[in-house]
């Protein structure tokens, strides 16, 4: 199994003495995140998210069949993600790897276990008939930090993309096609989103004797990643609450710095949830040529 | 079956009687398995598993180690039994909610224990869970803790971990809202909670895994009720241990 390759001693004391000193290698400030760009597809449902060089791409897909046993009320769910050796050199062909188990867990938690889509509006026929909704993250290049792009691509192309419209009569579901009718969005309830913060304690920063002893970082590329002896990741969504936290061991970290790593993730996550709006609306207004969006569309206006 | 809270605002007591700071009875053996290096039998509530330790041995030649051999690596396996929960129900090894616990466990303790001390060596962790009644991460966590120490393997401190859940919903904005300690199965499954593991005695959390929603600022009183709640615990296992110490000194002095 091809290992991934460590940073060199060199590297992590170069690494080590400039955070004592406050600096981080690529000049941001320790909460700040990397360049951050959105791009959709032209259809709906594909996401393109660069977090500096990592590169996350989402396709979101529908389709009809027939809902669990248990649940028939509810409609299908899935996300599944794909790292390839192109991602990463260490990471082989269906060879599921730590990394990849991880990541899918901790968008499964922070997106599908907290109920961002409402899976009950993809019910068409109690017990029969629900769209199963696909999202299919494949990561491109890892540069660190991937749940945190995966997140933000997912919730993004889930925003952006449209279902075809339906009708129903008894037991009869009609699709209409996309040039039957126009498509109709999701029905989306909250936007989670992750933020991740790395932390560094004595063993690589070596017995300073600082007043504080812990480094905390957002957004880790790769090279930090590789150095980092802790991490948390804060899912939360913008109006304050929490979906999950996930603290998978790692170097012990006073209970006050994690409340505060907490805080920090919301603020965060106010500007992302701006900035994927922001994008939202750009790429709607180019779609929209003619002003004919809205005398097409196909759903009610909603109560909000 | 939904759980009732309806009668929790009048004598706040909880279905099982406790109040809202109560751990559930645990009890610990050590040193059950004479064939294993450290392995250990933990109860908290209802939930029971065992656990044991394999090490540290030599490492397998193949398969690339994480740290470049200058530092043990901590191996873990969980098995859950099919008959551990209400339903019978046979999970596979490579489920990934298995592991993710198992990456969680090792990699916490991969930061107390020495790993230092035992450079190219495996250390091998085998959970088995025989009964699941909530705190199921917590009571791994424990019952690791009693068996590394059982193998004699050094560590900074104990790793205790338990559960803290709040009794109101995620949406409703109640300033009543209490936070619980230790949770059973179907607390757990209404109420958001989290589970939180520290190092002995210190404030320093080791684990943190919340997977339900809640308001932020619950947050803080479900995390303090935690990390008190893991004192507790560790003021139990630490009795365990002893009356254990006791018994080989006893044993020796005959």
């Amino acid at each position: 199994m091809p290992r991934e390759v460590e940073p060199s001693l060199n590297e992590r004391q170069f690494f080590a003495n400039a955070l004592q000193e406050n600096i981080r290698l690529d000049g941001r400030a320790f909460d700040q995140f990397r360049a951050l760009e959105l791009e959709f597809g032209d259809e709906y449902g594909v996401a393109d998210v660069r977090l500096g060089k990592t590169r996350v791409h989402t396709h979101i897909t529908a389709e009809v069949t027939t809902p669990f046993p248990e649940r028939p009320f509810d409609g299908i769910f899935t996300i599944t993600t794909e790292l390839s050796p192109m991602t990463s050199p260490s990471i082989e062909v269906n060879r599921p790897s730590e990394t990849e188990t991880l990541l899918s867990r901790l968008l499964e938690k922070t997106i599908r276990r907290s109920g961002a889509l409402d899976t009950e509006s993809l019910c068409l026929i109690a017990g029969s008939k629900c769209w199963s909704i696909r999202a299919d993250v494949h990561v491109l290049s890892h540069d660190g930090n991937l749940v945190d792009a995966s997140c933000i691509a997912v919730i993004a192309a889930l925003q952006h993309f449209r279902k075809p419209d339906t009708s129903t009569e008894g037991e009869q579901v009609t699709v209409y096609t996309l040039r039957e009718r126009e498509p109709v969005p999701l029905s989306l309830l909250h936007f989670p989103l992750c933020v991740t913060f790395s932390f560094y304690g004595e063993g690589v920063l070596g017995k300073g004797g600082d007043e504080e002893g812990e480094v905390v970082l957002v957004d880790a590329n790769l090279m930090e990643e590789q150095l980092r002896e802790g991490s948390v990741t804060v899912g939360i969504n913008r109006h304050g609450e929490v979906c999950q936290i996930a603290k998978l061991g790692g170097v012990p970290i006073d209970a006050v710095t994690l409340l505060h790593c907490v805080n920090v993730a919301g603020v965060k996550v106010k500007e992302l949830s701006k900035f994927i709006a922001g994008r939202l609306e750009a790429d709607a207004k180019k779609r929209d040529k003619g002003g004919l969006m809205a005398e097409l569309r196909a759903d009610n206006d909603r109560v909000s | 079956m939904p759980l009732d809270t309806s009668t929790y605002s009048l004598a706040l007591l909880r279905l099982d009687g406790r109040r809202w700071n109560e751990l559930r009875r645990l009890t610990a053996q050590i040193s059950t398995q004479a064939a294993a290096d450290g392995s250990s039998y933990l109860e908290m509530g209802n939930t029971k598993v065992i656990c044991t330790v394999t090490g540290p041995s030599e490492a397998k030649a193949t398969g690339g180690n994480r740290s470049g051999g200058d530092k043990a690596d901590v191996q873990v396996v969980i098995n859950i039994a099919g008959f551990s929960g209400v339903d019978r129900k046979r999970r596979g090894r490579r489920d990934k909610r298995t592991q993710e616990m198992q990456t969680t466990i090792a990699n916490a303790f991969s930061q107390s224990l020495f790993t230092h001390l035992f450079p190219h060596s495996t250390i091998l962790l085998s959970l088995h869970i025989l009964s699941q009644d909530g705190s199921l991460l917590a009571a791994l966590l424990n019952a690791s803790t009693l068996a590394l120490i059982d193998a004699g393997i050094p560590m900074r401190d104990y790793i205790c971990a338990c559960t803290a859940g709040s009794t109101s919903s995620y949406s409703s904005n109640d300033e009543k809202a209490d936070p619980l300690l230790d949770l059973n199965n179907l607390e757990e499954q209404e109420l958001p909670f989290l589970t939180v593991a520290t190092l002995g005695d210190t404030d320093d959390v080791s684990v943190l895994v919340m997977e339900t929603r809640v308001q932020i600022g619950r947050l803080e009183g479900m995390l303090a009720v935690g990390v008190d709640g893991c004192k507790q615990v560790r003021e139990i296992l630490d009795q365990v241990v002893r009356k254990r110490g006791t018994k080989i000194l006893e044993a020796s002095q005959l």
